[in-house]
C-alpha cells in the first residue's frame, strides 16, 4: 500500500470505512445480512414491539456477537471500526434490533471479555457468544442518570455471597418479554461509597423483573425494563475485577458505547438520505420532480454535508480509539454528540421531503424519525456530552489541535 | 477430491451502471464491485460437496487486475482453501479465458471444474463450454436442483450435485422440466441460479481469509496467445421503457398484440 498508484501516495486512497480486507468482507458480510434478513423484518417486530429472538442467535452464527472479543476467547479480535461498521449497517434497516445488539455485545460481552477472569469467561462467554444468553448492562436507576455517581443500588459481602438492594431503570434486554428476564447482566453496585461490577443471572434468589416497559417513542424492536434487586444473593465469585475498582471498566466502556450508538444514527441519517433523494427524483410537483425545487433542494444539500461530515467524524474516532484504554471521552462524546443530531434532523427533513407518504410507516423514515430520538438521551445524554467534552477540553486545551 | 471454482469481479448488480458517452464501456468510477453471483453460487456448491459430500480442496481461480484479489478473498472468507490468481490487465475474451484456465487445470488437476454458467457483466455463456473443449472433457451445464431454495435440503446445506463412483450428477432446467444427467470425471460443471443460495463469510471465515494462500502468476507466464478474437464496437443503454396503455377490452389487446407488438 505505501508505494506511489496512479500518481497518488496510498493515503489519498486509505478507505476510513473500511480500513482493512477484513472490514471489507465484514461489512459485505452485515450488508447482505440486513438486506435479507433484517429488513424484511423490522416493520413487524416494531409495529409489534417484539424482539427477534431467533435473529439474534443468527447474528450470533454469523460470529457478530462477538465481534471485539479477543481471539482466544472466542471472538472475532477486532476493533472499534467493526463494531461502527455493524451498528450503522443494522441501524440501517432496524435500529431497535441494533440497540438490542448494541446492549448485549458492546455493553455486556465487550465489558465483561475486558473485565472478567478467566474462570468466569470460560463459563459465561460461550452461551453470549452464541446468542443463547441474553446480556445487557445494569448503571441507570430510576433516580440517578446522568449523574451516575448518585447510584444508590447496593452490595455487601455476607459470607460467601454479595447481598445487592436497589433497582435499575431503563435496561435494554432487561426483558425479552412481557414476563420473561433476560439472562445474564453487569450490575454496577455500590461496595463502600465506590462502584464495583456484578455479574447478576437469572434465577438467581431476589432477582427480578420490575416491569417491562411499554409506549416507548421508537426502539420498539428492543425491549426496556426495570430490573428489582431486592436482598438478591450473588456469590462472590460473580464479582467482576476488583471490590470498588469499576469505576475504570465503566468510563472505558461508555467510550466504544457512545460511539456505536453514534453509528447507529449514521445508518439512520444514510437510510433516510437515500429515501429522500429517491422520492425527490420520482415524484412530481408543478409540472416538475421534487428535486427541481429549491426548497428541496436545501433539505438534501444540508442533510448530504452532514451525514458526510457525522461520517467521516465517526470513522476517525474509531480508528483511534483504543478498545484497551482509556482517554478518548472528548471525541466519544463528541462523535454521539454531533451525530444524534445529524440522525434526528435528517429524518426529520426526510419526513417533510415525502410529506404525507413520510408520515406513514409504509416508507420506514417516521419510524427511523422516532427511533432517532433515542441517541439523545441513551448511552448518555447531550447533555452529558457537553459537560464532558468542556471538562476535558478545559483540562487539557491541547486537545483541540490534536 | 479437488474442486477448481473461477470466481470473476463484476460490477455489483445492484449499482446503476451507466455507458460512458463515446460507447467505449461502462462508467467505473465509484462503482461497487462483487464477486460473480453465478460464481458465488458454484463457490457455495463446491464448499456443501466439501463439507456434506464426501470432502475435497476447494481452489479458486480469478483472472484480471491485480484487485480481483478480494473476490478471492471473499471466496476464501467463504470457506475455500486457497486461491489463484492470474494477473492480467488486458481485455479478455471468452477464447482466452478458457485458455488461461485450462493451463490452470492442467496444473491443478483438479477433478471437477465448477463454474458460474455466466458472469453477470458480459452474459457470454460461454467459457464452460469452451474450456471443456479444450481439456475435452465432459461437461454439464446450467446445474440446478430438484428440491426448492425454501426446502429442507436447502435449509441443511446439502449439495444438488451428487459425486460418487468417479461421477457426477447434475440436475438441469431444461424446458419443460428438469433433466438429470451423469458426467465422468474429471468434468466441467456450470451452475445456475436456483441451485443454492450461498453463505455468507462469517466472522470466523474472515478472521482465517488472510492466512490463506493466495497465488499471483503473471499471465505472460503461461506462454499462450490470449489475443481477444472479439472485438467490442460499441455498448449502448438498453432503450428507455415506453410508459404503458390501458386497454378497454380483451379484444383489443389481442388485436393491438398481433398489429403492434406483432407478438401473436
Amino acid at each position: 500500500m505505501n508505494t506511489q498508484r496512479d500518481g497518488n501516495v496510498w493515503w489519498k486512497e486509505f478507505p476510513l470505512h473500511a480500513p482493512t480486507e477484513e472490514h471489507r468482507l465484514l461489512a459485505h458480510t452485515v450488508e447482505s445480512f440486513v438486506r435479507d434478513e433484517v429488513e424484511p423484518q423490522a416493520q413487524s417486530y416494531n409495529r409489534d414491539e417484539r424482539f427477534n429472538r431467533e435473529l439474534f442467535r443468527r447474528a450470533g452464527e454469523l460470529g457478530l456477537l462477538g465481534l471485539t472479543v479477543p481471539s482466544e476467547d472466542g471472538g472475532a479480535g477486532l476493533d472499534a471500526t467493526a463494531a461502527v461498521i455493524v451498528h450503522e449497517a443494522l441501524s440501517w434497516s432496524d435500529p431497535g434490533f441494533c440497540l438490542a445488539y448494541l446492549a448485549h455485545a458492546v455493553l455486556f460481552v465487550h465489558n465483561f471479555a475486558t473485565n472478567a477472569n478467566e474462570q468466569q469467561k470460560r463459563r459465561v462467554l460461550p452461551q453470549v457468544l452464541s446468542g443463547q444468553w441474553i446480556g445487557g448492562m445494569c448503571m441507570t436507576e430510576p433516580e440517578a442518570g446522568t449523574d451516575v455517581l448518585g447510584m444508590r443500588t447496593t452490595a455487601e459481602l455476607q459470607g460467601d455471597h454479595y447481598v445487592l438492594n436497589g433497582r435499575k431503570m431503563f435496561i435494554t434486554n432487561g426483558a425479552i418479554d412481557d414476563n420473561t428476564l433476560g439472562d445474564v447482566f453487569l450490575v454496577y453496585a455500590k461496595t463502600g461509597g465506590k462502584i464495583s461490577t456484578f455479574l447478576v443471572e437469572k434465577g438467581m434468589p431476589g432477582f427480578t423483573l420490575g416491569q417491562r416497559l411499554h409506549d416507548k417513542l421508537g426502539m420498539r424492536s428492543s425491549m426496556t425494563a426495570e430490573l428489582v434487586f431486592d436482598h438478591c444473593l450473588v456469590p462472590a465469585g460473580n464479582l467482576i475485577g476488583e471490590e470498588g475498582a469499576s469505576l475504570q471498566h465503566m468510563m472505558r466502556n461508555l467510550e466504544i458505547e457512545r460511539v456505536a450508538l453514534a453509528a447507529m444514527s449514521l445508518g439512520i441519517a444514510m437510510r433516510c438520505l437515500e429515501t429522500m433523494v429517491q422520492y425527490a427524483n420520482t415524484r412530481h410537483a408543478f409540472g416538475v420532480p421534487l428535486r427541481e425545487h429549491g426548497q428541496i433542494q436545501r433539505y438534501i444539500g444540508d442533510s448530504y454535508a452532514e451525514f458526510r461530515a457525522a461520517r467521516s467524524y465517526v470513522y476517525d474516532v474509531a480508528r483511534r480509539l483504543d478498545l484497551r484504554s482509556l482517554g478518548n471521552r472528548a471525541d466519544a462524546d463528541g462523535a454521539k454528540l454531533f451525530a444524534a443530531r445529524v440522525g434526528k434532523n435528517i429524518a426529520d427533513r426526510a419526513i417533510q421531503v415525502l410529506g404525507g407518504y413520510g408520515y406513514m410507516g409504509e416508507y420506514v423514515v417516521e419510524r427511523l424519525w422516532r427511533d432517532a430520538k433515542l441517541i439523545e438521551i441513551g448511552g448518555g445524554t447531550l447533555e452529558a456530552h457537553q459537560k464532558n467534552i468542556t471538562k476535558d477540553l478545559c483540562r487539557a486545551p491541547e486537545w483541540i489541535r490534536r | 477430491m479437488k474442486i477448481l471454482v473461477t470466481v470473476k469481479r463484476v460490477p455489483d448488480p445492484n449499482a446503476t451502471i451507466r455507458v460512458k458517452p463515446d460507447g467505449t464501456g461502462i462508467v467505473t468510477d465509484n462503482l461497487k464491485y462483487v464477486v460473480n453471483p453465478f460464481d458465488e453460487i458454484a463457490i457455495e456448491e463446491a464448499l456443501r460437496i466439501k463439507e456434506k459430500g464426501g470432502g475435497a480442496e476447494v481452489v479458486l481461480v480469478s483472472i484480471g487486475a491485480k484487485v480481483a484479489q478480494e473476490q478471492l478473498r471473499t471466496g476464501l472468507a467463504m470457506g475455500a482453501d486457497r486461491a489463484i490468481l492470474v494477473v492480467a490487465e488486458q481485455d479478455l475474451d471468452p477464447l482466452g479465458v478458457a485458455r488461461i484456465l485450462q493451463k490452470i487445470v492442467e496444473q491443478e488437476k483438479p477433478d471437477l471444474v465448477l463454474m458460474g454458467k455466466q458472469a453477470i457483466d458480459d452474459d457470454a455463456n460461454q467459457t464452460g463450454q469452451m474450456l471443456a473443449a479444450l481439456l475435452q472433457w465432459p461437461q454439464a451445464t446450467f446445474a440446478s436442483k430438484k428440491e426448492s431454495l425454501e426446502s429442507e435440503a436447502e435449509k441443511n446445506g446439502l449439495p444438488g450435485i451428487q459425486m460418487a463412483n468417479g461421477k457426477a450428477q447434475v440436475v438441469r432446467e431444461v424446458d419443460g422440466g428438469l433433466e438429470t444427467i451423469e458426467v465422468p470425471l474429471p468434468a466441467v460443471v456450470t451452475v445456475d441460479l436456483r441451485l443454492n443460495i450461498p453463505r455468507y463469510a462469517s466472522l470466523p471465515g474472515i478472521m482465517k481469509a488472510r492466512k490463506k494462500e493466495l497465488k499471483e502468476i503473471p499471465v505472460a507466464e503461461l506462454g499462450i496467445d490470449v489475443t481477444p478474437k472479439l472485438r467490442v464496437l460499441r455498448l449502448e443503454p438498453p432503450p428507455k421503457r415506453k410508459a404503458g396503455r390501458k386497454v378497454s377490452s380483451v379484444q383489443e389487446l389481442v388485436h393491438l398484440l398481433h398489429t403492434e407488438a406483432k407478438v401473436i
